[in-house]
């Protein structure tokens, strides 16, 4: 009789670990989750890399109190863990009257981190192209908007690609640290689920979710790479 | 006297492409062969079976006698005997010219730093670059670059030097003093395989000539023969596309 | 703007807590010790065996390594912080953090090195070779120093990654910065403990980003 004879190790592994009953009765949360981490992603991604490259074009001006600021800025985004962001921007600000959800508070804090080292990457590009670009292109009676779209943006993405894919992909990845402000993403969700079960197959659950979200992601950023292979 | 050294019927192809077709050739003790062909003929890739940095698919390699093809080889041993100056000088850039020349010194042979560095100083003196011991790579003109990537195969006292274009990556004005070292060489005796394009320097020094095409080697001879009276009419073109007729 | 420094920079607070914080920041620092020397090694060999072995070898590297990149750390570490005991596998909290945390950075230390292996050029190992060094030595005297010099302010980067990353050990409740930054905040009813913290992560953080700033600048200007 089976239930006389004891599981043997594989068979409690795959009961904590894989367990059918389990998975199925958290399937439609599971999905919820990572309609909104895409989502989330989807956000951050945007503002990121929008205001990143604004940045980096605002500091080609060469205006000092300006450019002092933005180097402020990406040094300080850069510096400080994304988590901590997430906790002040989600736990201080509500002290100054400044509360925000749980969605608001993850994509503005990754939003800011990637935006500080989008402009970075991009400022770095630029500095590699020639300055005789910019004076041949001038010469020719380009205007400086006109010689910054048509001539350096089109060979400074060429340097950028790469390091810019592997830095959002891992910014994207801090969407899971939302689960910390009680967002509901995949890992909050699976997490819960856990805990509610008593087993642990949610947890493998999301972790394959996040597997399936973010392998083709890296798998395109290593076609990126070899596409675009940085110069040096 | 048996040759210092000497290929057999060497035959090279990478994947369908065959780029040695049997070459047979031998290098007498003390003599400067000169390798001569236009760029495809497979006379880099010849000379790289020498000390097996190519590895042919049939055929034998004899340095003093001894197969190196042949399993069991002590290759590190043998590359101390055969040494090779490349095109490209490939110095280690984070060491200096001494510490370049006395790695190999301090690691294989298992000499003391003391001894290492005594020999090292030496083999730069023979290209007169002990001013430059301490000098790093990156400070050093492709002349001195390359003199002392001669003098870190000198260190090593070997029977046989191997020459990969040696000078093709020069500036016209820095040849010279190359081969110079290399004239110097081989009045000292050494037995060397030269792959170049100085036909001057080929029909001053070189003890014998040898033309490749294609994979195959299709005249040699003394460099009065080669250059003056070339019987294959490749190596007449070959002359006369360089202006050497 | 009393009222701004009252709640974010309160120095009562900030007195009171501040060595509570120090213990923290000493926990941050000993995880990063044990872990970046720990990745270093690890993401060495991995792009090694990549870089020297046979092709199956290089495959299973790029795949551990994809694998590593694409999972978020956070997943990693709650994974197996609370799977462990499902698995009746009893670990120490700290040896539990610096395995989630060790397995994450060697692949992106991996992918560096692997990178800096490829952008040594082969002459060195050919030249290296022919004067009778054997393959040992040749990746220790030649190829891995040129290697490491060339991708250091990736690793530099990567290091500072790192750090920051340990933050994450909080949510396991491990003693580190964030995490008694946040007990206090909770005890003291005032986010003066995180705004503390943010800046005593800026203070160890900060310079090196501005390091790793002018080795990437330097880098890549044309002279």
């Amino acid at each position: 009789m089976n239930s006389a004879a004891p599981l043997s190790t594989l068979d409690r592994f795959l009961f904590s670990f894989f367990n059918p009953e389990v998975a199925a009765r958290y399937v439609a949360p599971m999905l919820d989750g990572m309609l909104l981490t895409i989502g989330l992603g989807l956000c951050v991604i945007a503002t990121g890399l929008v205001l990143g490259l604004t940045l980096a074009v605002v500091r080609i001006q060469h205006v000092r109190l300006i450019n002092g600021i933005i180097v402020a800025f990406a040094d300080i985004f850069r510096a400080l863990p994304p988590l901590v962001v997430i906790i002040l921007l989600f736990f201080a600000f509500p002290y100054i009257e400044l509360s925000m959800s749980a969605f608001t508070a993850t994509w503005l804090a990754l939003s800011l981190v990637l935006a500080a080292f989008t402009e970075e990457i991009f400022w770095t590009g630029m500095l590699a192209i020639p300055k005789g670009q910019w004076e041949a292109a001038r010469s020719t009676g380009l205007g400086p908007w006109a010689t910054l779209v048509q001539v350096i943006l089109p060979q400074a993405v060429r340097m950028t690609v790469p390091p810019l894919t592997n830095r959002t992909i891992a910014i994207t990845k801090g969407t899971a640290l939302g689960s910390v402000v009680a967002l509901h993403e995949v890992l909050n969700v699976s997490s819960a689920a856990s805990s509610e079960a008593g087993n642990a197959t949610p947890l493998v659950m999301g972790a394959a979710a996040y597997l399936i979200l973010f392998i083709p992601f890296v798998v395109f950023g290593r076609w990126v790479e070899t596409r675009f292979a940085w110069k040096r | 006297m048996r040759p210092a050294l000497e290929l057999r019927d060497l035959c090279k192809a990478y994947g369908a492409l065959a780029v040695l077709h049997g070459v047979s050739l031998s290098v007498p003790t003390g003599k400067l062969v000169f390798v001569i062909g236009p760029s495809g003929s497979g006379k880099s890739t010849l000379l790289r079976c020498c000390n097996l940095l190519e590895v042919p698919q049939s055929g034998a390699v004899l340095v003093d006698g001894q197969d190196i093809t042949q399993a069991g080889v002590d290759l590190n041993r043998l590359r101390q005997q055969v040494g090779m100056v490349f095109q490209s000088f490939n110095l280690y850039p984070h060491m200096t010219a001494l510490g370049n020349v006395t790695l190999a010194l301090r690691k294989v042979q298992k000499l003391s730093k003391a001894q290492a560095q005594a020999d090292g100083l030496q083999a730069l003196a023979r290209v007169g670059l002990t001013d430059k011991a301490n000098t790093y790579p990156g400070q050093l003109s492709g002349g001195q670059q390359q003199r002392v990537g001669i003098a870190r195969s000198l260190a090593l006292k070997p029977k046989i030097l191997l020459f990969d274009e040696p000078t093709s990556a020069l500036d016209p004005e820095l040849v010279g003093s190359v081969l110079q070292v290399m004239r110097e060489l081989r009045e000292s005796g050494m037995t060397m395989v030269v792959v170049s394009h100085e036909m001057g320097f080929a029909r001053a020094a070189a003890d014998h000539v040898v033309f490749m095409d294609k994979g195959q080697i299709l005249e040699q001879g003394s460099p009065q023969v080669i250059f003056d009276t070339p019987q294959h009419p490749r190596l007449r073109e070959f002359l006369t596309a360089l202006g050497q007729r | 703007m009393d009222n701004l420094i009252n709640v974010f920079f309160n120095p009562d607070i900030m007195e009171k807590v501040w060595p509570f914080l120090l213990q923290g920041l000493w926990m941050t620092l000993l995880l990063s010790l044990t872990v970046v020397p720990l990745g270093l090694a690890g993401g060495l060999l991995v792009a090694l065996a990549g870089n020297q072995g046979p092709r199956w070898l290089r495959w299973t590297m790029v795949v551990y390594v994809d694998f590593f990149r694409a999972f978020p750390p956070l997943v990693l570490l709650i994974l197996i912080y609370f799977g462990l005991p499902f698995l009746s596998i009893d670990m120490p909290k700290f040896a539990a953090v610096a395995m989630g945390f060790l397995l994450n950075n060697s692949s992106y230390y991996g992918e560096v090195f692997r990178a800096g292996l490829e952008s040594v050029p082969r002459g060195q190992t050919e030249a290296a070779r022919s004067t009778g060094l054997n393959r040992f030595q040749t990746l220790w005297h030649v190829v891995i120093p040129q290697a490491t010099r060339n991708v250091l302010p990736e690793l530099i980067s990567n290091t500072l990654e790192v750090i920051k990353l340990t933050a994450l050990a909080s949510v396991v409740a491990m003693p580190e910065l964030l995490n008694n930054a946040r007990q206090a905040q909770a005890l003291t009813y005032n986010p003066t403990p995180i705004v503390l913290a943010a800046l005593m992560y800026l203070m160890l953080l900060w310079p090196v980003v501005r390091l790793l700033s002018r080795l990437e600048h330097r880098s890549t200007v044309v002279r």
